[in-house]
């Protein structure tokens, strides 16, 4: 009895916070296309406020007519098909005037191609709701940060103790990425990089749950969002790299001259594998996570037109609390993938900064005496590098087997 | 039509061999982090750093295959 109280209670909660979600889907199914999960966690030029309504986002093109360039600005998709505007599929059929009027009523002419009467389109500089919700998560991005560095340039926090809810959470956060991620990974020169280290994770974060809210948008579901990022990674990397790390690039040591000339590739090759792996992780997390909700969900309707309504009602108590339980797993991939851009970001930049002593064999580890913040470093060096058995070197590890 | 079919069935088996050899992958790291944890319990904090670090390069190309293989779903 208390079991099935529990599972009504989460039926129910899962209805609630899918609310959004559902009739937008129901309207793909009925509106002539077909019922397209891509589609739905993709990019768009509209915010999805559906049952109150949708808000057509400013189109800002830059055109190409009589071999001149003009910026072409409107409000809406709406308000450019006033001012003398055509559509086209993706595949660049243009539609017909009578097509485009049957669009505009049926209110499906978001989903198609803006394209001028005259002259051609050069860049699409419209705002997408995926920017918008970049442009917010930026805003809370500096807000947090600006809010806090005013607190402790005031001295609260660095002469008492931080006070607060605010600050004692963000303090909790800080320390965590300064003392587990930035110290371990990058060591003693940790300081230059902890801002970059922590701008990224809070976006990440806020980007990533922000996109579980009601009417949200996933802001690092978008290719373009990663990449940027990933590419600030890639650019701090190279930037920061010492002497050391060049010439482990382009003349690795210890190995015979002919592997040489086969490692300096692999080697060079990794230099771009490492960001745009990073980029493709978050994106692909973020992206899966949705298609994987609107796939659960889409069961029922695919039930429903296949075996009959009553099946597809039925379908609704698994779906929805399974559904549930992919969100909850979405939360906790949130936070993790947040980490482990920030964590690989900073063992990135710290392989970079590092200063080996190439007089002495370079398989051999720097002894780092009891140096407890270098243990992730160095035992991550060692796997990375073939010595292996990385973990059972930590100095924490010794006194055990002595005991 | 027959080249949209091929393209969803390269798609579905791309799937299939990313989420096995990801699989195999985490899964083997995990019987190894769990050994070791059990060997020496003092290294709980540095295995799981490892690991979780290790776990996200396997993940990442399984990601990337799934990213192929949502590219020929939508060639397709």
């Amino acid at each position: 009895m208390n079991a099935l109280r529990t599972y009504s209670l989460a039926t129910l909660l899962a209805a609630l916070l899918l609310v959004p979600a559902a009739p937008a889907l129901a309207a793909g199914g009925d509106g002539g296309g077909d019922p397209n999960a891509i589609g739905h966690s993709a990019d768009g030029y509209y915010m999805d406020f559906s049952p109150l309504g949708i808000v057509e986002l400013p189109r800002i093109l830059l055109v190409r007519r009589d071999g001149a360039l003009g910026l072409d600005v409107f409000g809406s998709t709406h308000a450019a098909l006033d001012d003398g505007y055509r559509l086209a599929t993706q595949d660049g059929v243009a539609l017909t005037a009578e097509q485009i009027d049957d669009t505009i009523l049926d209110h499906e002419y978001l989903y198609y191609v803006l394209t001028p009467a005259d002259g051609e389109v050069v860049l699409d500089f419209s705002i997408t709701r995926q920017l918008v919700w970049v442009f917010i998560v930026a805003m809370l991005t500096l807000l947090i940060g600006l809010r806090l560095a005013a607190r402790y340039k005031k001295g609260i926090g660095r002469e008492t103790a931080p006070r607060g809810t605010f600050q004692n959470m963000m303090e909790a956060l800080i320390v965590f990425i300064r003392e587990d991620i930035a110290k371990p990974s990058i060591g003693e020169k940790y300081r230059k990089y902890l801002p970059y280290l922590l701008t990224v994770f809070i976006f990440i974060v806020l980007g990533n749950l922000l996109g579980l809210v009601p009417w949200g948008v996933t802001a690092t579901s978008n290719i373009m969002v990663t990449g940027t990022l990933a590419g600030f990674t890639f650019l701090i990397t190279q930037l920061a790299g010492t002497k050391d790390y060049w010439k482990h690039i382009f003349w690795p040591l210890d190995v015979p001259v002919p592997i040489k000339f086969i490692l300096i590739p692999v080697e060079v090759l990794g230099m771009f594998t490492k960001p745009l792996a990073l980029a493709f992780r978050l994106f692909g997390n973020m992206v899966s996570g949705h298609l994987v909700i609107v796939s659960i969900l889409g069961l029922i309707f695919i039930f429903a037109a296949q075996l009959g309504t009553g099946v597809g009602i039925g379908m609704i108590f698994i779906s929805l609390p399974l559904t549930l339980f992919i969100y909850v797993l979405k939360i906790v991939v949130s936070l993790v993938q947040a980490y482990i851009f920030t964590i690989l970001s900073a063992v990135f930049i710290g392989m970079a900064v590092v200063d080996h002593h190439h007089d002495e064999p370079h398989m051999a580890v720097t002894p780092e005496p009891a140096e407890e913040s270098h243990v992730l470093g160095s035992s991550f060096d060692e796997i990375i590098h073939g010595t292996g058995d990385g973990v059972t070197k930590t100095p924490a590890a010794q006194p055990s087997l002595a005991g | 039509m027959e080249s949209v079919a091929l393209a969803y069935l390269a798609a579905g088996l791309g799937l299939l061999g990313a989420a096995l050899g990801a699989g195999i992958g985490i899964g083997r790291l995990a019987s190894a982090g769990l050994e070791g944890i059990a060997r020496q319990p003092e290294a709980v904090n540095d295995i799981r750093g490892t690991a979780i670090i290790l776990a996200a390069f396997i993940e990442g190309v399984c990601i990337i295959a799934e990213v192929f293989a949502l590219v020929f779903f939508f060639i397709a």
